[in-house]
């Protein structure tokens, strides 16, 4: 459980990053946070998770707690088994090696962290934090991730008993989680994104809605306003465009 | 607790970093105990001189082992800064004292005078109110409380050089001056001790508060 309460938080004299922020996050829930950058998205889960004190407000959480930062740093000596082996001695609970296989960890758990590639650092940061019982709070927690492992994270998180507040740039989808904007949101668009695209791209582009455009290999990166998203699907489809993804 | 210390010791014994402060703490003890060091006191007034600075690089070196998000991972399953920082000062006062205690038993294989007991315990206090002295100044020169290597380094080294600048002053001075001159050493060790363990005790509190606002 995480209960924020009129959140303020500034570093010094600087600027407020956030200001009059409240969030309650009960256990089993999820809560997605949105906003472009520098919305204050990565300091609301500071705050959250207790790295930084709040200059103004109110934070109570519950006592075990885990955190992933943005970037989980490079260079790490330890092994990736002893690391987490040490934080589970921390917590005082036993070591879950069964969270590392279900991500799909396929490094060696014995050599040094630093050797791991993006990937696999990224699993045991997500691991050593899903040992939490309390809350989870996850700083974009798919970057880095394969197919297989993104969809073993969102089980793993859909599912956790402890609150869980995360970003998520990527658009992945969380069954029941809520989502939560943060700053001015970006105005719903689309992104399509299509294969075997050829000589309709002159086509698609100029169709309305469509306030963005890019050839990429064969296929294109679209951007449509919303409302728009089916009658540029519509019309793609129907000039035999190939659909690769599309993310709101 | 005891598990968050283990958890830094075997990740700061990775890093090697720990190995210059300590080459440095035998090399001079070589040297000061190489040939005869004259009477026990005054040489323990010699090797209080390098057991301080050595345990301010030695704290510096356990404080920064872990990069920034690292501890930030570190401070959460810990359960909040306080624990973060009371474990490493807590290992960084156990490196000191082993330094402390490498120093005071040195003389004792090394030297041909006599090293009675009652001497070397008093020439261990004396290094050991040094060590924790250099603890205290390593925290204060190390994350969170300054952030940069530079600042580190000239802090520590200005910090370090004001204690033999100012003669008798405490917790240092004293001490020093005490047991080159066999006088009062008792009361000397037990006023720095006392500051000693405020002052490590401060500075950890500082570091307490400081760093959930740089978090």
């Amino acid at each position: 459980m995480v209960r924020l309460d009129r959140i303020g938080k500034r570093y010094g004299r600087g600027p407020w990053v956030l200001r009059d922020v409240s969030l309650t996050v009960e256990r089993g829930e999820v809560v997605v946070l949105r906003g472009g950058n520098g919305s204050g998205k990565s300091t609301l889960l500071r705050v959250a998770a207790g790295v930084t004190a709040p200059s103004a407000g109110l934070v109570r959480r519950g006592a075990s707690v885990g955190y992933v930062p943005e970037r989980f740093p490079t260079g790490v000596k330890l092994s990736a088994r002893d690391y987490l082996r040490h934080l589970a001695d921390v917590r005082g609970v036993p070591v879950r090696w069964d969270l590392v296989e279900a991500l799909g960890f396929v490094g060696e758990p014995t050599a040094p962290m630093a050797t791991l590639s993006k990937g696999n650092t990224q699993k045991i940061a997500l691991a050593q934090a899903l040992h939490a019982t309390d809350l989870l709070v996850l700083d974009e927690p798919w970057s880095g991730l394969d197919a297989a492992a993104a969809g073993a994270l969102t089980d793993l998180v859909a599912s956790s008993e402890a609150a869980v507040v995360l970003t998520d740039h990527h658009g992945h989808d969380v069954p029941g989680a809520r989502e939560v904007a943060l700053g001015a949101v970006a105005q719903g668009g689309v992104v399509i994104e299509l294969d075997s695209v050829g000589e309709a791209f002159a086509l698609i582009s100029s169709l309305e809605g469509v306030s963005a455009a890019r050839a990429v290999g064969g296929g294109a990166r679209v951007e449509v306003r919303a409302g728009f998203s089916d009658g540029v699907l519509a019309e793609a489809l129907r000039l035999g465009c190939s659909v690769r993804s599309v993310r709101s | 607790m005891t598990a968050l210390v283990r958890y830094l010791l075997v990740d700061v014994l990775r890093t090697q970093r720990w190995l210059p402060p300590l080459l440095v703490h035998f090399a001079v003890l070589g040297m000061l105990y190489a040939s005869d060091a004259g009477p026990p006191l005054p040489a323990y007034a010699g090797t209080c001189v390098l057991v301080y600075p050595v345990s301010v690089w030695l704290t510096v070196v356990i404080g920064t082992a872990e990069d920034p998000v690292r501890r930030t991972v570190t401070v959460v399953t810990a359960g909040g800064w306080a624990r973060a920082q009371a474990a490493v000062t807590a290992l960084s006062v156990l490196a000191a004292l082993g330094l402390a205690l490498i120093a005071a038993l040195a003389p004792v294989v090394t030297q041909p005078r006599p090293y009675p007991p009652g001497t070397v315990a008093q020439g261990f206090a004396a290094l050991a109110v040094c060590a924790l002295v250099g603890v205290g100044v390593g925290v204060l020169c190390s994350r969170p409380v300054i952030t940069q290597t530079g600042w580190s380094v000239l802090a520590a080294t200005a910090l370090v050089a004001l204690v033999f600048l100012f003669g008798r002053t405490p917790p240092v001075g004293n001490v020093l001056w005490s047991l080159s001159h066999d006088d009062g050493v008792t009361s000397a060790l037990t006023l720095s001790g006392v500051l000693a363990v405020l002052f490590v005790a401060g500075a950890t509190w500082l570091g307490t508060a400081v760093g959930p606002r740089r978090g």
